[in-house]
């Protein structure tokens, strides 16, 4: 079986600085794997980088045998790939139920979506999803009166509506309690397995928490691989975390 | 209040609306005074079309005029055709063409010697023009204000183009003594009911469509567009396609209201594209809300009405200019989301007047778990 993203020799560079230089990854398809480094490791570029944010100067990445390195945004997106960023971001003025119907569309077309009503399919799974995420009685909500705790609930609810096969999260748990982020954990194991997801993380609390296998990034590139415990040992990383009281303290 | 009430109020209003301007000229009977009412709806029409693409879409067309003007002449030009006046050249050549030695009619007013082309190119030619344009700011991802900028920069250059080309377009003067439409044995005279109603009638269309639009799914992504495009495109909407959608819509419906001002008003003139015209839309468009189709027409309605009165009124003969410039900041300053949202206010002070009389518990927002659990959270690392 192939992998279902493969990026192979990945270079992006922003006004000659090289944020990801010679990046290597391979994510098989049901992985939940975490992306972990210092500030500055280039995390956030690799995830630009498969969803066409940022464009790869050389390099390729492979998403289900499509060579996607040079395809636009909404294309990536609807091969299957989805992205949460680090600011949430949803529909300041739309309601809670109105984010989540522009979120969950199987057709993408405006003169497709010209004959359909604001409320034609399938309302029922999109209360059970606010049901989940625990935002059932703020449907009728804008989305700016939520809290910021329901805000990130709300991103992640999109991102199931979406269903999206593949799923690039930046630093989900940034601002929430631990209560919230061991619920956020919780979230994540029921997503592994259906979905592929690739998660970048400060936490090492939620990290240890979800992750199967590590990847840690420093100075654009992969610089160790594995489980948890062989991560924490692994001289090299530890020497790139000097200065931050290593891995733990990061 | 529930979405579906709102819904439900929204569509009442819109139809009260409609029902008003439609009985309206049984109430008044004053052609001088109908014809005016006529350019003010028709300014209703433009304004209702910049709110499609501005408030809903986040598109600011500084150059909504173009496509009025391109409509206005596209009727001015068949009408022209029609006319006998005295100094015609050989085979109903147009005056003003005559006076420029031009021998033969021109190719591209061949065609206006038939109504249904005119009708057509006066609404297909701005929405032409609208796609080109919008396909190359739109593809290459230029938002907010430089597509203001673009827009106006494009008004400019099809308004100079206008006037430059005198010969074929009769220059600063524009089309003038044209004849009255006659459509399916009904004139269409510039004073006469018949007129009012068609005018009247678009309007009603223009708002119960461009409402119908917004309720559907596409409405909501160009809801969803104007707060955050990017997210939009993560989803996998051709963000470009919806935005140009929006954009060609509205020059569609801009170009409409620019032939029926041609028979409002008798002529077509370069100043029907003129940068002035064009920043009064985007006026009319805030001061009665941008965000609501009625709104904005309202506001349209509004604003030309009181400047009208005010500038023949003998009180304010000198300082109507500035009275208006007061409302413009008042309602700017105060009402962000225009005269229309006062609506909006109004509803929730009465809400919240019969809650209290309830003895105030029924409707008191609770305090949320979330909210609590927001105030010990620990900060953002990394914005």
């Amino acid at each position: 079986m192939t992998a279902l993203l493969e990026m192979r020799d990945v270079h992006v560079s922003f006004s000659g600085f090289q944020a990801v230089a010679g990046l290597n990854l391979t994510v098989e398809q049901g992985e939940l794997r975490c992306l972990i480094g210092p500030n500055g490791a280039g995390k956030t570029t690799a995830l630009d980088a498969i969803c066409g944010k940022a464009r790869a100067a050389a390099g390729e990445i492979l998403y289900r045998n499509h060579d996607i390195t040079r395809w636009q945004e909404y294309l990536i997106a609807r091969l299957g790939i989805g992205r949460k960023f680090q600011v949430p971001s949803v529909f300041k003025d739309l309601t809670v139920r109105e984010n989540l119907r522009v979120a969950y569309c199987k057709k993408l077309g405006v003169f497709h979506n010209l004959v359909r009503g604001h409320n034609g399919d399938s309302v029922d799974g999109l209360e059970k999803l606010a049901e989940l995420v625990g935002l059932k009685d703020e449907l009728h909500r804008p989305a700016r009166r939520l809290s910021h705790g329901q805000t990130q609930w709300l991103e992640a609810a999109l991102l199931v509506a979406q269903d999206a096969d593949l799923i690039l999260m930046d630093e989900p748990t940034a601002g929430m309690t631990s209560a919230e982020t061991h619920k956020t954990a919780e979230l994540f194991n029921r997503l592994k397995g259906r979905h592929t997801l690739i998660v970048v993380e400060h936490d090492m609390g939620f990290v240890r928490e979800i992750g199967d296998t590590i990847s840690v990034m420093h100075q654009g590139r992969i610089l160790a691989e594995g489980k948890i415990a062989e991560i924490e040992q692994n001289p090299e990383v530890k020497r790139a975390y000097l200065g931050s009281g290593g891995i733990s303290g990061a | 209040m529930k979405p579906s009430n709102y819904a439900r109020w929204r569509l009442a209003g819109y139809l009260l609306f409609c029902v008003v301007i439609m009985i309206f000229p049984l109430i008044l009977n004053n052609d001088y005074l109908l014809n005016k009412y006529m350019r003010y709806l028709v300014f209703g029409i433009l304004s209702a079309a910049l709110s499609f693409s501005w408030g809903y879409t986040g598109i600011l067309n500084l150059g909504q005029a173009v496509s009025f003007g391109l409509g206005s002449y596209a009727m001015a030009m068949a009408l022209k055709l029609r006319t006998i006046p005295i100094q015609t050249g050989a085979k109903g050549l147009p005056d003003f063409m005559v006076w420029n030695n031009v021998k033969t009619l021109p190719w591209f007013w061949e065609p206006f010697h038939s109504y249904a082309f005119a009708i057509f190119a006066g609404v297909a030619a701005p929405m032409l023009l609208a796609l080109l344009l919008g396909w190359f700011m739109f593809r290459g991802r230029i938002t907010g204000v430089f597509v203001a900028i673009i827009t106006l920069a494009m008004l400019v250059v099809v308004n100079l183009l206008i006037i430059d080309q005198q010969k074929y377009t009769g220059g600063f003067n524009g089309i003038t003594d044209l004849t009255t439409l006659k459509l399916f044995g009904i004139t269409f005279d510039a004073y006469s009911s018949n007129t009012y109603y068609l005018i009247a009638g678009t309007l009603c269309v223009v708002l119960l469509g461009g409402l119908a639009i917004t309720q559907t799914k596409t409405g909501l992504i160009l809801q969803a567009i104007r707060d955050d495009e990017n997210r939009v495109r993560y989803f996998g909407y051709d963000v470009a396609a919806y935005q140009n959608f929006a954009f060609t819509v509205s020059a569609g419906i801009a170009g409409l209201a620019g032939m029926l001002y041609t028979l409002v008003m008798e002529f077509a003139s370069p100043t029907f594209l003129a940068v002035p015209l064009s920043l009064s839309i985007v006026i009319w468009c805030a001061v009665g809300g941008r965000g609501s189709l009625i709104g904005a027409a309202l506001g349209a309605i509004l604003v030309t009405g009181v400047q009208g009165n005010l500038s023949e009124s003998p009180t304010f003969l000198d300082t109507w200019m500035l009275v208006m410039g007061a409302i413009f900041i008042a309602v700017v300053l105060f009402l962000p989301k225009g005269l229309i949202s006062l609506i909006d206010i109004a509803v929730e002070a009465l809400n919240r007047r019969r809650n209290r009389a309830h003895g105030g518990q029924s409707k008191r927002p609770t305090m949320n778990m979330n909210d609590v659990a927001l105030q010990g959270s620990k900060p953002m690392r990394e914005v």
